[in-house]
């Protein structure tokens, strides 16, 4: 399984919050994400989301689309690294970044229990 | 009568003034007669060259516009001017035309600054009154795009990124750090302009293309708060809270830099979510935007926002004395910046 952003969602990803304009992480992430992630986790499959191809990224979407899968939708940090496999080849340093917006949503759920 | 029109030419040719220039003289005495403020603006309209004096010009106007005071610019003896120069005055005379506060001015005297002017549609404009208090402003039917919102806009970013690169490389490329800058501009604009709430500020957008150089000119601006009064404003609740109090701790122990300047500086490096949040966030907000400048993305980066003035091209930190109420953004796109091809 596999979703790619440019093709599947939009050629432009926006902003944060779908009430900030078109193309939001919050519409990317409810909408097509987590129904992927949910079908992933059942089937136990691993699925892939790939970056390439797109106008470039603002730092709220990818927060709010993979941070958001742990605060929000309460995915844990683990089943989110174990179920989703994130490429970039053209701008692999979103990879190290979302990595930290994973493990920041990780750590502030810690400290919200 | 035919004294008179003697004398009528006489003075003219004394003046020193063509007959436009007399007429436009004539007009200003009846504007100001009529109650119309006189605002002078800047002889170097440049808010990166001449930020002390522009920041003066625009706290005029923007005073005025509160004051609901009708405004007759001078610009006569505007020797020079920007594109960056040219967003300041098309944000005014739209922000009063949609307020229906009265707007006018002269012409500048140099034939070159009259014909940027005149080219950006700012005569035109003035005429118009068809301008309304709205959340979006398209001035595109000039050489110099101009485009005002309040959301975020990814699509719009995309459309001129395209068309930018045209200009610098003969075709359509992508350029994910000018998108990333466009996108975190728009964001703050709409999360942290004004007090009062999200999406209340409008953002201002001029992109100019001179084909000859290969190069392409933004110039972003919002008449928000301000960098640095937004971040002294925020809540306990928000992460952001103490945190630019500790990075003005941090900036005095700089030698070199200390207050808003030191701690603009900081910002950048990602001082200031290391400090709130304890991770580095090199990509997120003003930091990103850095980041595109030293990974080479865009060049000539400036940034003026309350009382610092940052110069990429001198790479100099320093304190703006007038203060500007808002955030300013300039940074261009030549053939040297990195791309990705259009799939």
């Amino acid at each position: 399984m596999k979703i790619k952003i440019a093709t599947d969602f939009s050629t432009a990803p926006g902003p944060r919050y779908i009430r900030e304009g078109k193309f939001s992480g919050e519409e990317f992430r409810t909408k097509h994400l987590l129904p992927k992630l949910k079908e992933g986790i059942a089937t136990n499959f691993f699925f892939e989301v790939e970056l390439d191809g797109t106008a470039g990224f603002g730092t709220s979407f990818l927060e709010e689309t993979f941070g958001g899968l742990i605060r929000e939708d309460k995915i844990s940090f683990e089943t989110v690294n174990s179920t989703v496999k994130i490429i970039s080849f053209e701008e692999p340093a979103l990879l190290d970044e979302i990595r930290e917006y994973l493990q920041e949503a990780h750590k502030e759920k810690g400290t919200n229990k | 009568m035919r004294f008179k029109r003697y004398r009528r030419e006489k003075n003219r040719v004394e003046n020193h003034l063509s007959r436009t220039e007399q007429k436009v003289v004539r007009q200003k005495k009846q504007f100001v007669a009529r109650g119309y403020t006189e605002v002078k603006a800047p002889s170097i309209l440049s808010f990166v060259r001449n930020p002390e004096d522009v920041s003066e010009f625009i706290a005029q106007l923007r005073k005025l516009e509160k004051m609901r005071n009708p405004v007759w610019v001078i610009l006569k003896h505007v020797k020079e001017i920007d594109y960056d120069g040219i967003n300041v005055l098309l944000s005014a005379v739209v922000r009063f035309q949609a307020r229906r506060i009265a707007f006018n001015g002269d012409l500048p005297s140099d034939l070159g600054v009259r014909k940027i002017i005149e080219e950006s549609g700012f005569f035109e404009y003035i005429r118009d009154d068809s301008f309304k208090d709205e959340d979006h402003y398209e001035l595109s039917a000039t050489k110099i795009y101009t485009h005002a919102k309040k959301n975020v806009d990814s699509v719009l970013g995309q459309k001129i990124i395209e068309s930018a690169s045209k200009t610098v490389w003969g075709g359509a490329r992508r350029c994910p750090g000018v998108q990333r800058v466009f996108l975190e501009l728009m964001q703050n604009t709409n999360n942290h302009a004004s007090f009062e709430g999200e999406g209340e500020k409008h953002w201002w957008l001029s992109v100019k293309h001179i084909k000859e150089e290969k190069r392409v000119i933004f110039s972003f601006v919002d008449y928000g708060v301000g960098v640095f009064r937004s971040l002294k404003n925020k809540k306990p609740n928000d992460k952001f809270f103490g945190a630019i109090e500790q990075l003005y701790n941090k900036a005095l122990t700089s030698i070199t830099r200390h207050g808003d300047s030191g701690v603009l500086k900081l910002i950048f490096e990602g001082e200031l979510h290391r400090t709130a949040t304890g991770k580095t966030y090199r990509g997120k907000g003003l930091p990103g935007i850095f980041q595109a400048f030293q990974q080479n993305q865009i060049s000539n980066l400036a940034m003026i926002t309350n009382n610092v003035v940052f110069n990429s091209s001198k790479d100099t930190y320093e304190p703006l004395h007038n203060g500007f109420e808002g955030t300013f953004i300039y940074w261009e796109l030549n053939e040297r910046n990195s791309k990705l091809v259009t799939l």
